[in-house]
């Protein structure tokens, strides 16, 4: 087994400061700098349809980070995630296209919105366990899509409603070379937040309801109490992803949030590792990134010679989504701990090559 | 300078302009749902419209310069017709070949902004009013489409229904109902309908919905049964449709079914069978593939672009959309020839001829105007029945062949082009 710890031997820590930081070692912090740092630059260099996909990866992952506090951290599930983060997406454009609330402030306000009735989902979520919590989510998401269907007054019904372009003094901030900037502010941010809220006492509470809910009862954790906010942390930052799409795309339709995209953010936890911050963003590239590789092989395909041999044509599509379905299988069976352990297996094998003991 | 030296130079020369021309592009996007709920009638709109595409590239594009058509099958889904539309702006297309009613009428305010001509398949009336002047819609100056719009195709209709309920001589007030999903495209002429449904002395009913995609709507039938429905309008695409004439025709039904545009074509007669048969609908073009016109030549050849046997036969939605992808190529055309093909210059394209037929294309497109204040290109209403004589197993060729399965024209509609029928 390849050590799995990048702390060089002898080097211990002697307090409880030292054991929580972030980082922990100079190289690691240095890189997380530099990787933020080369994405400032990233809309001078990338093209258009490069910087598209950058931007849906951020604001899907900002919404599979809350969905990982709650399955990753606290140990409960949830397949109706995509219907909060729909309801992110319409309260940002309710407030800023009907109530005139400058955008800079509905992205926020829409997630504490979305936290609060996320909080009202969670209650009696948090006295279910398991497949009934299952079923119980699967309410809240066709709860929460038939009202999208029939609120017309908030979001139009049927009828796509129109979302506000981001501003801020003055600027308006469209289009994916400036709006990149926006989700990237808000991305950074948002990993910061989810990573110290995993340090702080609340924190360790939910990992410990996850560990073993009877010890953590035992130890004085109100099992109710966080049971219940991890939903309303879900929701919350599920309502910053929502809100983010919306004014990127400008255009709510009802038709974006159903279960099927809901089973997307298990898929991006679940691939990228549980209780990961790092395996979260790991997990998104990948479930954003594999439809456009699977989009490369198909477009190399048509027309080739297997195309001919087999009269693929129109089932080329289908094959695609096939496809998907079994590299997804594939990774659970050889991966099952996501991304996240295999990146940290292959930073251990490099630290240490070519003697590996 | 000897001969040969001069043959040389103007075979370089031709070799020179050969070469500019062949880099010379216009690209376009054509979003099309082969895989989603209106898939029925996507696929044989979206191969005509590939086709007429590929058939003037091979007559040398538009003015010399080849057409690059980015063809996306995007599921009837608005998000990814959404995505797909930003990732056009940045290609820089100069038009788009657009489909559906939620989609169009969701990027009707980003193709203004962009202007892009946005061609769609959608008919909504709300898409023909391009400066806002009937405050019944939001100004939609980049949008076109060739055809009757929702609300005056079943403005024609309903003026034939009334007239035919005369005609049968039967006693008392003719009841109207709409049918449909509660979905942007259903609902886009159901205001309209009722409206002069109640004008024209019907009693309108409370609508009835059923989805988009096929299923069991017994419940449905049973209900238009219990009201005593006369005339019924299906509004949404042949799918679903058919699923409600077979429901309606166990329940024993006795209603005139009136279908959308996209409500009714060949192949959905020969899946529904005799239960399709007697239902009502408009057609875009004045002929179906079996009939002959002066046009059906060029018809055939763009046909053999993907069906080199030419054995297939062509259902009305594919005639519709080689008219649809030929209006906007002419339209390019001319933009090429005064400033080049943009987006500001295609649209004023669209306004150059009056009552216009795409070249080759006469008697099979029906004479069309676009003008800057009225893009409703045409209020003729051509209405047509279908007739279903027999089992319709066979393939369609042979049915059509045979006289199993027949379009039988009604009437030709002339609505009168109304300032307060713009927009709805």
């Amino acid at each position: 087994m390849a050590m799995q710890s990048l702390l060089p031997a002898g080097d211990f820590r002697t307090t409880y400061a030292a054991d929580t930081v972030i980082f922990p070692t100079a190289a690691g912090r240095y890189a997380a700098i530099a990787v933020v740092a080369l994405l400032c630059f990233a809309p001078l260099v990338l093209s258009q349809y490069w910087l598209s996909i950058l931007i849906q990866i951020g604001y899907l992952a900002i919404a599979a980070l809350g969905l990982n506090i709650m399955v990753g951290f606290t140990g409960q599930i949830s397949i109706g995630h995509a219907a909060f983060f729909g309801l992110g997406a319409f309260t940002s454009a309710y407030l800023s296209a009907k109530l005139s609330v400058p955008v800079f402030f509905s992205i926020p306000l829409a997630a504490l919105i979305t936290a609060g009735v996320g909080l009202v989902f969670g209650l009696p979520a948090a006295r279910l366990k398991g497949l009934y919590l299952v079923i119980a989510t699967l309410a809240a998401q066709y709860i929460l899509l038939d009202f999208f269907s029939r609120a017309e007054w908030f979001t139009g019904g049927v009828v796509p409603a129109i979302a506000q372009p981001f501003r801020i003094f003055g600027f308006t901030l469209r289009g994916d070379h400036r709006y990149f900037y926006v989700v990237l502010v808000y991305l950074v941010l948002s990993t910061i937040l989810v990573t110290n809220l995993m340090r702080s006492r609340d924190g360790r509470a939910l990992v410990a309801v996850r560990d073993h809910y009877l010890s953590a009862e035992i130890m004085g954790i109100n099992l109710t109490k966080y049971r219940t906010l991890s939903f309303g942390l879900a929701a919350f930052y599920a309502g910053i992803g929502g809100a983010l799409y919306a004014h990127y795309q400008e255009v709510v339709s009802n038709e974006g949030f159903t279960i099927d995209r809901s089973i997307l953010f298990l898929a991006m936890v679940i691939i990228g590792g549980l209780g990961s911050v790092m395996g979260t963003l790991m997990g998104t590239i990948f479930m954003v990134l594999l439809p456009e590789v699977m989009e490369w092989v198909s477009a190399l395909l048509r027309g080739g010679s297997i195309d001919q041999a087999l009269a693929l044509r129109n089932n080329i599509a289908f094959l695609r989504e096939i496809a998907i379905g079994l590299v997804i299988v594939l990774f659970l069976v050889f991966e099952p701990d996501g991304l996240a352990h295999r990146w940290r297996r292959i930073k251990a094998y490099w630290k240490l090559y070519p003697f590996s003991y | 300078m000897t001969r040969t030296h001069m043959l040389l130079r103007s075979a370089a020369v031709a070799v020179l302009f050969a070469a500019t021309a062949a880099n010379a592009q216009v690209s376009i996007g054509h979003l099309a749902d082969y895989s989603g709920a209106t898939a029925d009638v996507g696929v044989p709109f979206g191969q005509g419209a590939a086709d007429a595409i590929a058939w003037v590239n091979q007559r040398g594009g538009v003015n010399n310069a080849k057409v690059n058509i980015d063809t996306v099958d995007y599921g009837y889904q608005v998000p990814r017709a959404v995505s797909q539309y930003k990732k056009w702006v940045g290609e820089k297309v100069a038009a788009i070949l657009g489909w559906g009613t939620a989609d169009t009428e969701a990027l009707t305010g980003f193709v203004a902004q962009d202007q892009i001509p946005y061609i769609s398949g959608s008919y909504a009336a709300a898409l023909t009013d391009p400066t806002g002047q009937s405050n019944r819609a939001k100004p939609a100056p980049y949008n076109f489409f060739y055809g009757p719009s929702y609300s005056d195709a079943l403005r024609g209709m309903l003026t034939w229904a009334a007239q035919d309920w005369k005609n049968k001589g039967k006693p008392g007030q003719a009841k109207f109902v709409h049918m449909g999903a509660n979905h942007p495209y259903p609902n886009a002429p159901k205001e309209a309908g009722e409206a002069i449904a109640k004008e024209l002395g019907f009693e309108v009913l409370p609508p009835v919905q059923f989805a988009l995609t096929p299923g069991d709507y017994t419940a449905q039938c049973l209900t238009l049964k219990n009201s005593g429905a006369n005339y019924a309008y299906l509004g949404n695409t042949a799918g679903s449709n058919i699923s409600v004439l077979k429901a309606c025709k166990t329940a024993g039904v006795d209603v005139q079914f009136l279908g959308n545009v996209w409500g009714m074509d060949e192949n959905a007669a020969k899946a529904a069978g005799d239960a399709a048969n007697g239902v009502v609908f408009p057609l875009r073009t004045a002929v179906t593939w079996s009939d002959e016109a002066p046009g059906m030549k060029t018809l055939r050849e763009i046909s053999k672009l993907s069906d080199p046997s030419n054995a297939a036969y062509r259902p009305v939605h594919y005639v519709a959309a080689v008219c649809t992808a030929l209006y906007l190529k002419e339209a390019m055309d001319w933009a090429a020839k005064n400033g080049g093909v943009n987006g500001p210059n295609a649209k004023k394209g669209f306004y150059q001829k009056k009552d216009w037929v795409p070249a080759g294309m006469e008697g099979v497109c029906v004479p069309s105007t676009w003008t800057e204040t009225d893009h409703r290109s045409t209020l003729t209403v051509n209405l047509y029945r279908i007739k279903v004589a027999g089992a319709t197993e066979a393939p369609l060729n042979d049915l059509i062949k045979n006289g199993s399965i027949k379009l039988e024209k009604v009437t030709s509609i002339e609505l009168p082009r109304k300032a307060e029928w713009q927009g709805w």
